[in-house]
């Protein structure tokens, strides 16, 4: 039936906003003058940020009138309203905010002052909203492909940065290739299934005269996504990307665009392909799932420990935090009720953390000098206490220290994995909680040298506001998701 | 429940009083140093509460608040005291003043971020001891750790880096560890009841798997043994000791050390009986080897805050030794030895300051005859060395013997399998007594090493004695060292009802194996009714006289005079549980 029902538009509000702003804000750009000095775009960057905030907004109130357990299709179910998506719209969309935030400090004290940035950044939110609320195959590659193009587009927005552009191509590359695998996957599903609708896939799948194309499609799948969450070994990519784009951009790729990913895998691997149908049970993707996973987190950490460089660290400590996320996606696969919630929480907290770390990190660093090895961090604390404050609260989050977030979220995830039947995944928290006492050992080397450690001169940062704001903000959050985590926990269902 | 505010007061304080100082101008280093010393001596008092509300004969946890915490884990936010956490978190509460006082003036950069970062170690610390929550616990037992990091790192000495970094990474892959184990249970929990909770009394009453016990029990081990720390996991605790500012070493090796100790107790033990009856004979023996280990080791520094350091690692193995012995004597020893430990090690630690405070070096050898220009502190300063040495009536001494003597006859130990040609118990009980004389002569030789011979030094010609606040510090210290040591009563018998809860709970699971590791209102048939009493409070005091006080007057009689005769019905009590099914079980020849 595909009717147009006007009340649907309702849920799709959060998007509609985030499309008209982009539009107003590219729009916009024409008004600017053009050339080598570019004035201030600053107060894009505002109306970028109170666009975020309003979907976000949106997204809250609907989520609020929707009542748990449901799941309303939308326009014939190509999209669909339920807790899940509309948590994960608000979080996106407050990243996206929060980028915005911090990108007019940046863009002036670096001097890539650009008002497209700032329309296409809202346009790959929307792209990420898209994939939060899919409730088909082709609407999952429709979000992925707006999302990723406009992050390509980001990437490479500092034209006369070499880091940029090979980052750029790396990563255009890889996404490239990882979409084509994405496609013949769920063509592959499709042939055997006849729908590519995410609701009706478990029962055509069931009854399904092909599983060997199911197999192939969903391996194929779990390739795609592999790339776009950055696992191993499909992680090549990713930390030439974060370390040679634009801060603000980096926590973009960092944040949404992983946050997206997961979603994407909530989506296609929990909804469609969930459930004990397949010819070899959920196990057809839960397997592979689970190896990537162990190989992900210690791969990542391990490269993390080498690295002296902030951002790179950062980049393969994101590396690991997805393999731990798909710990919980693989829980979700063997039948724990808790990991869907737990998985939400993880990309919460992460996501908050990864805000005021970039934040932090776009802060401290100027056009002089963008401070970014370790021993640039050094003796911070006692010129910076506050933004210390705020990169030592990121980091013990990152590596999962009570009283943040980062221990409540990584607790949950590692319950949910042990609530899989018989403790089949046993081995896998032993692997994510040993590399989790790893870990610790790369972000206390910042901490150290932030605290312990005297300045080898004085430190200029970049003034502004927007970073101060989320790095005081996103601080709180973070031990707010700690300290008092009940209001979170079960967000989304 | 009477006195329940108490415990969250109790974790409140400090942190508002970190707070507070945090929102205080940066300079103002006597206003910081004030505000440190009235919210430690606020909690101080406050903790004197616990003890005005405590009733001795109940072994439960009591003054328990309980409020849910995070709904959707069923993480509950519940605390409460009993008869072994009162005593450490008045240890805590005791010590922390007397630290800020003692060591105020030997910071002077960054004041304020030190008195916070005290506090906050403070709330962790009291945190972890009154939690019966297991989430909350370890909450706390990583909340100590940060503010314990940033104290060696940014006040430390010269490789504080170095020690700073390897006291973190070390305690957490421990606790990590203990992390996966907390998750199993839980999940467990939840499996057999379909309810998640963090509920410590919960998770007590699941029987587990045999082999899943001593999987837990070693991760929880793994955790309590670097803590505490145990031979061979001991190798952070020097370098952390000798980095860190006098303050971190009072509170590293008066507290935190001890949350080894009494994890074990309160959580290790109780929850997996199994693992750790099976663990047990190896962590004794690894228990005696620290000791004499330590001993050596220490009697061949030349640091003398390296040689205070290693006598703490032989030390805590006496009291990780008591606890191993698995029967009452044992366990009130250790506790009782590591209440000791708390007060001597930190007035040596306080007297290292002092000295060098006055001559910046912690060489012996630049040391002697210093009693003649200190008279006063080498006098208050002796005290301390022979409490710590273990000198009859002072207070080291009730701790170490009743852990001998609970090694002595610690049958319950090693069970059948071990070779039957040694008599274990009585090697070890004697091995340990050696290290308490090995004890005596590593710290008089100390002691006549830094205060005795000839004045030869001319760095030492001109030391001024203590001053005032100094003298008041070390006379506290020295006054609570020799009543420990002449009246051990007190102590003991609010002690003794919890430690005989965990030994009913014990005595159950060898005669019940498969059992859980405890179960409410109904002790076994020969045990005395230690959770009797009804917690619906009413009139405790009333309850508390009568037929309770006599029982108090036995338990006190058995343990503090150390009646064979009562411990022959312990070891009936073991014995009875002897070839019911577990061959592992069974004692072999040990007496």
């Amino acid at each position: 039936m595909s009717t147009f029902n006007a009340a649907d538009l309702v849920y799709l509000v959060p998007m509609l906003i985030l499309m008209g702003t982009g539009i107003l804000l590219v729009l916009a750009e024409a008004f600017y003058s053009e050339g080598p000095d570019r004035a201030d775009r600053a107060s894009l960057g505002t109306l970028a940020a109170a666009g975020g905030i309003a979907a976000m907004i949106a997204a809250i109130v609907l989520y609020r009138q929707l009542p748990s357990g449901t799941e309303l299709p939308l326009v014939s179910g190509m999209l669909v309203a339920d807790r899940t998506g509309l948590a994960m719209t608000a979080l996106l969309c407050g990243l996206t905010a929060a980028v915005a935030l911090m990108s007019p400090g940046h863009q002036r004290e670096h001097g890539w002052q650009s008002g497209e940035y700032y329309g296409i950044l809202l346009l790959i939110a929307s792209g990420m909203v898209m994939i939060a609320q899919a409730g088909n195959l082709a609407i999952i590659v429709l979000g992925i492909e707006t999302m990723s193009i406009g992050v390509y587009v980001l990437t490479a927005l500092r034209r006369r940065s070499r880091r940029g552009n090979e980052a750029a191509m790396k990563y255009f590359l890889a996404g490239a290739f990882a979409t084509g695998f994405l496609l013949y996957g769920m063509a592959l599903v499709y042939g055997a299934a006849g729908t590519t609708s995410l609701a009706k896939l478990p029962a055509a799948l069931g009854s399904t005269t092909n599983p060997g194309l199911v197999v192939a499609g969903v391996l194929m799948m779990v390739v795609a996504f592999g790339f776009k969450v950055a696992a191993v070994p499909f992680h090549m990519w990713a930390p030439d990307a974060y370390e040679g784009a634009p801060t603000p951009v980096t926590a973009l790729m960092a944040a949404g665009v992983k946050t997206a990913a997961v979603v994407a895998m909530i989506r296609v691997f929990g909804g469609g392909l969930g459930g004990d149908v397949l010819p070899y049970g959920t196990l057809g993707w839960a397997s592979p799932m689970v190896v990537l996973a162990g190989i992900t987190i210690t791969v990542g950490n391990l490269a993390a420990v080498r690295q002296d460089n902030i951002k790179r660290m950062l980049a393969y400590s994101s590396i690991s935090h997805g393999g731990i996320l798909l710990v919980g996606i693989a829980a979700m696969g063997l039948g724990a009720d808790s990991a869907r919630g737990a998985v939400l929480y993880y990309l919460v907290a992460y996501s908050i953390t990864t805000v005021v770390g970039f934040a932090a990190i776009a802060y401290v660093g100027t056009r002089g000098r963008e401070r970014l090895a370790v021993g640039d961090w050094a003796g911070l604390a006692s010129s910076k206490p506050g933004a210390a404050l705020a990169m030592t609260i990121a980091l013990l989050s990152f590596g999962g220290m009570p009283p943040t977030g980062g221990f409540v979220a990584k607790f949950y995830i590692f319950k949910s994995a042990m609530d899989v039947y018989d403790g089949q995944l046993l081995w896998l928290v032993v692997v994510g909680i040993v590399n989790s006492a790893i870990s610790i050992y790369y972000y206390l080397k910042v901490v150290t040298a932030m605290y312990f450690r005297e300045p080898t001169g004085p430190i200029a940062t970049t003034r502004d506001p927007g970073l101060t704001f989320l790095m005081a903000v996103g601080a709180v959050l973070i031990l707010w998701l700690g300290v008092m985590p009940g209001f979170w926990i079960g967000l989304g269902t | 429940m009477p006195g329940s505010f108490v415990s969250p007061l109790l974790l409140a304080l400090p942190l508002f009083g970190a707070i507070l100082v945090l929102c205080t101008p940066k300079s103002e280093h006597q206003l910081h140093r004030g505000i440190g010393l009235a919210f430690t001596v606020l909690t101080f008092l406050v903790s004197l509460l616990l003890l005005a509300y405590f009733r001795p004969t109940l072994g439960a946890a009591q003054q328990v608040f309980d409020v849910a915490w995070i709904p959707g884990l069923g993480a509950r936010f519940k605390t409460g005291v009993d008869g072994i956490s009162v005593w450490l978190v008045l240890l805590t509460t005791f010590l922390m003043p007397l630290t800020l006082f003692a060591t105020g003036k030997g910071i002077q950069k960054n004041v304020r971020e030190f008195v916070a970062a005290l506090l906050v170690l403070e709330t962790g610390m009291i945190g972890a001891f009154v939690a019966l929550d297991v989430f909350l616990f370890y909450v706390c037992w990583e909340l100590m750790l940060i503010p314990m990091y940033l104290l060696i790192g940014i006040w430390g000495g010269q490789r504080r880096l170095y020690a700073s970094i390897k006291f973190v990474i070390y305690t957490m892959v421990g606790s990590l560890l203990m992390l996966v184990a907390i998750v199993y249970v839980y999940v467990q929990h939840a499996s057999v009841t379909g309810t998640y909770t963090t509920d410590l009394e919960a998770l007590a009453t699941v029987a587990l798997p045999h082999s899943a016990q001593v999987w837990c029990f070693a991760a929880f081990a793994l955790a309590f043994a670097i803590k505490v720390p145990l031979f061979p996991l001991h190798t952070w605790l020097p370098d952390a000791h000798v980095e860190a500012p006098t303050a971190g070493s009072v509170i590293l090796a008066g507290v935190l050390l001890k949350f080894g100790i009494f994890g074990f107790l309160r959580y290790a033990m109780p929850l997996f009986l199994h693992g750790a009856a099976v663990l047990a004979p190896y962590i004794a023996i690894l228990a005696v080897i620290g000791i004499i280990y330590g001993a050596v080791v220490a009697f061949a520094q030349d640091d003398v805050k390296k040689l205070v350091a290693y006598s703490s690692v032989s030390h805590l193995g006496f009291c990780a030794l008591g606890i191993f012995a698995l029967n009452s004597q044992g366990i009130g020893g250790s506790l009782y030895a590591m209440l000791s430990h708390g007060l001597t090690t930190g007035g040596l630690f306080l007297g290292i300051g002092v000295l060098y405070e006055r001559r910046h070096t912690r060489r012996l050898a630049e040391y002697g005859g210093i009693w003649k220009q200190m008279p006063v502190f080498a006098g208050l300063y002796l005290i301390v060395v022979m409490g710590s040495a273990g000198l009859p009536l002072l207070s080291g001494f009730v701790g170490e013997f009743l852990t001998i003597f609970g090694t002595f006859i610690a049958g319950d130990t090693f069970p059948a399998g071990w070779p039957s040609y040694l008599p274990m118990p009585r090697l070890l009980a004697a091995l340990a007594a050696t290290g308490v004389i090995l004890g005596a002569i590593y710290l008089l030789y100390m002691f006549q090493k830094v205060f005795f011979g000839p004045l030869d030094k001319a760095k030492n010609g001109h030391l001024p004695d203590l001053g005032r606040g100094e003298r008041f510090v070390f006379i506290v210290l020295a006054v609570g060292i020799i009543a420990m040591g002449l009246f051990p009563r007190p102590i003991l018998r609010t002690m003794e009802p919890a430690v005989n809860r965990f030994i009913s709970d014990y005595h159950r699971h060898l005669a019940e194996p498969d059992g859980p590791a405890h179960v409410y209102g109904q002790p076994p048939p020969g045990a005395e009714p230690v959770d009797a009493e009804p917690d619906d409070g009413g009139t405790p005091t009333a309850r508390a006289d009568g037929a309770a006080a006599d029982q108090v007057q036995a338990d006190l009689d058995r343990i503090a005079l150390g009646a064979a005769q009562a411990d022959a019905t312990l070891d009936r009590g073991a014995a009875d549980g002897r070839g019911l099914g577990i061959p592992a079980l069974d004692r072999g020849a040990s007496p």
